[in-house]
């Protein structure tokens, strides 16, 4: 079990760094998925046109959120989709959860949704008694550990081939292997069946398309086709800020969103769904729910900087680029976001106080903001979120050394002093073992770059 | 969840955005035109299946290329878009068969729209799916696919097709043919 609190970060940090196989898999993972984001961005010539494209278009839609969302919601009613509004998490499960059990629902099967794993619905479903199956590979493998996932796009990131081999023989009663294409057909074969059966249909959604009405959702396996198109009953879930404004500039996005995530030109497969069916002998559920859901995303359009975080289109790119999330990995940020966005978007979703070590997990080093396809600006958002944790405190000693630091730096003849009172002192002194813990401080050279200047 | 919801969501987000300073948005520009290689389309588009592990036939005979294809694998029990199975027993298929209604040559997509066929489970379900696209109905571009689409109104389920299923979610190793058709047959007639 791994249910990790966003409050103990740095206990978990440190525990992740102790873990060598851990540790190991995030290094492979996290540098494969940079190489190949790399490369699928080059391929492009206007990659950063695109960016900046990008962003304009969610600027446009975030300053005018309320009239995009009835925008999408008429055109979706209009072809049959009923649509729900959420405030909160618990909002959102009861919709999900009377909409089953109204439908007599027994099996749920769910395609990958970060949005239902921040309101935990597998378990609200489950409390109403209802068997639900995650059909993602990724998803499927963490399910059955009992784990959250680790990265947005890749769930089962942590975990080794030789780990998921021993889960499935010991859960799902596969001969003993490391090969994934065995793994592959075992999960495939399993959860076949389970579709099949499946009464009720949950899944998320990449676009919602203001003038149609439509959902469009990204994949690659297939799973996300079977979730909404087998069972009687589909219902989408999302969050208020994933509606765009027309069909057209699913261009732009469609470019940006793959390359970012998995470095492809597409992912195999996109569906875009446009209300229920038209004729009772056309295929497809009979009905169709979107849920729209708030729970908190209203309140960071206050403000420009922490508006930015609705631009987020999930691609999990920062996360691959995050320093820090490549050495401790998703699990130490105790949320369903992990990474430099999950680092500014937990503590605003949450609440701050019970995620204020986040905003902290971060040296500020800006790799986060140059591969955001939406040109997200992480480190200030970091930094603003910072300045309402600890507004202008800090212990005495820190303001004083400041101070002191301030004095001496404006002034010729002390920092000159300072330099040779610390070429002296640092043979006797103790340097501060928290900075020396993780990285080696330089001794001072016994010539300054001044001494040298004028010696020339 | 009812009126009061949406009223209290729509009014936190309007009483936010008034509570927020001017805002400095990038003025939002013309729809970017990416220029592309002057290659053949469907010779591109070839290589774009292929280079995602889908098979490719340029053919001006697709009923013989289709035969041919059915005997290699053997298929006994083969599902037809214009008159799928039901749901349930689409499961025990060996292939399926549809059309496409337009395709995307510089990433090698198939677009199935359901107002022209029902294709939802017969291109998902069985093992191996064939799909067999008019030559002219390739286009360029993944723009100029979005475009031809909102030519008319649109149907409930429009899918677009790149290669076989696949998941990268065990150590980011490729695996092929994780829920839908691990074998994908595009036969590009070019008798039109």
């Amino acid at each position: 079990m791994n249910h990790l609190s966003s409050e103990t970060f740095k206990e978990n940090a440190r525990a992740a760094l102790a873990d060598v196989q851990l540790r190991g898999a995030l290094k492979n993972a996290t540098s494969l998925f940079g190489e190949r984001r790399k490369e699928a961005a080059a391929s492009l010539p206007n990659w950063e046109d695109l960016r900046t494209h990008a962003r304009a278009i969610k600027d446009e839609v975030l300053l005018h959120l309320d009239r995009y969302l009835e925008e999408f919601v008429r055109n979706a009613e209009s072809r049959g989709a009923a649509v729900h509004w959420a405030r909160d998490a618990a909002e959102a499960n009861s919709i999900v959860c009377g909409l089953a059990t109204e439908r007599n629902a027994h099996i749920v099967v769910k395609s990958k949704s970060m949005t239902t794993e921040e309101t935990h619905l597998n378990d609200a479903l489950e409390a109403a008694g209802m068997q639900v199956v995650e059909t993602d590979l990724g998803e499927y493998i963490i399910q059955l550990a009992n784990e959250p996932p680790s990265h947005i796009i890749a769930p089962a990131i942590h975990k080794t081939r030789q780990q998921i081999g021993e889960l499935f023989t010991a859960e799902l009663g596969m001969p003993p292997t490391d090969n994934v294409d065995q793994m592959t057909s075992t999960a495939r074969a399993k959860l076949r069946d389970r579709f099949a059966a499946a009464d009720v249909g949950i899944s998320g959604v990449n676009f919602a398309i203001a003038e149609t009405g439509t959902i469009v959702i990204v994949e690659n396996e297939g799973n996300i086709r079977l979730t909404t198109s087998l069972p009687r009953t589909h219902i989408a879930v999302m969050g208020i800020e994933k509606v765009i404004p027309r069909f057209a500039d699913l261009d732009v996005f469609l470019k940006l969103l793959p390359r970012s995530g998995t470095g492809q030109r597409l992912t195999t497969y996109q569906s875009f769904i446009t209300g229920t069916k038209r004729a009772s002998s056309d295929e497809g559920p009979e009905e169709m729910h979107i849920v729209l859901l708030d729970n908190g995303r209203s309140r960071m359009l206050a403000h420009p900087v922490t508006r930015q975080s609705l631009a987020c289109i999930r691609c999990g790119a920062c996360l691959n680029a995050c320093p820090v999330y490549q050495q401790v990995g998703g699990h130490a940020y105790g949320s369903v976001y992990p990474g430099p966005i999950g680092a500014v978007i937990t503590p605003q979703l949450m609440g701050i106080q019970k995620a204020a070590q986040l905003p902290y997990a971060s040296s500020l080093c800006g790799a986060c903001r140059e591969v955001c396809p939406v040109k997200i600006d992480i480190p200030r958002l970091l930094l603003h979120l910072r300045g309402e944790i600890s507004p202008r405190k800090g212990s005495w000693a820190e303001r004083l050394a400041f101070k002191m630091w301030a004095r001496v730096m404006t002034s010729p003849s002390l920092y000159k002093l300072s330099s040779v009172a610390g070429r002296i002192l640092q043979r006797v002194m103790p340097i501060s073992r928290a900075w020396t813990n993780g990285r080696d401080l330089r001794p001072i050279e016994s010539k300054s770059f001044h001494d040298l200047w004028s010696n020339e | 969840m009812s009126n009061s919801a949406r009223e209290s969501i729509l009014g936190s987000i309007r009483t936010h955005l008034a509570a927020s300073p001017a805002p400095d948005v990038e003025e939002h520009q013309a729809p970017l035109k990416i220029p592309v290689s002057k290659s053949d389309p469907i010779k591109q588009f070839k290589e774009s299946v292929e280079s995602v592990s889908g098979h490719c036939t340029i053919t001006t005979d697709a009923a013989d290329v289709l035969k041919q294809i059915l005997t290699d694998l053997k298929a006994e029990r083969i599902a037809h878009s214009d008159n799928p199975p039901n749901a349930h027993d689409i499961f025990g298929y060996d292939v399926g068969i549809s059309t496409a209604q337009a395709a995307i040559a510089e990433t090698g997509t198939l677009v199935l729209d359901s107002a022209c066929e029902r294709h939802r489970l017969v291109s998902l379900v069985p093992p191996v799916h064939i799909a067999i696209i008019n030559a002219s109905s390739i286009v360029e571009t993944l723009s100029d696919a979005l475009t031809l689409l909102q030519k008319k109104e649109i149907s409930p389920a429009i899918t677009f097709i790149t290669g076989p299923s696949r998941t990268a979610d065990i150590e980011l190793t490729l695996a092929i043919g994780v829920h839908g058709p691990q074998e994908l047959y595009v036969i590009v007639d070019g008798s039109k």
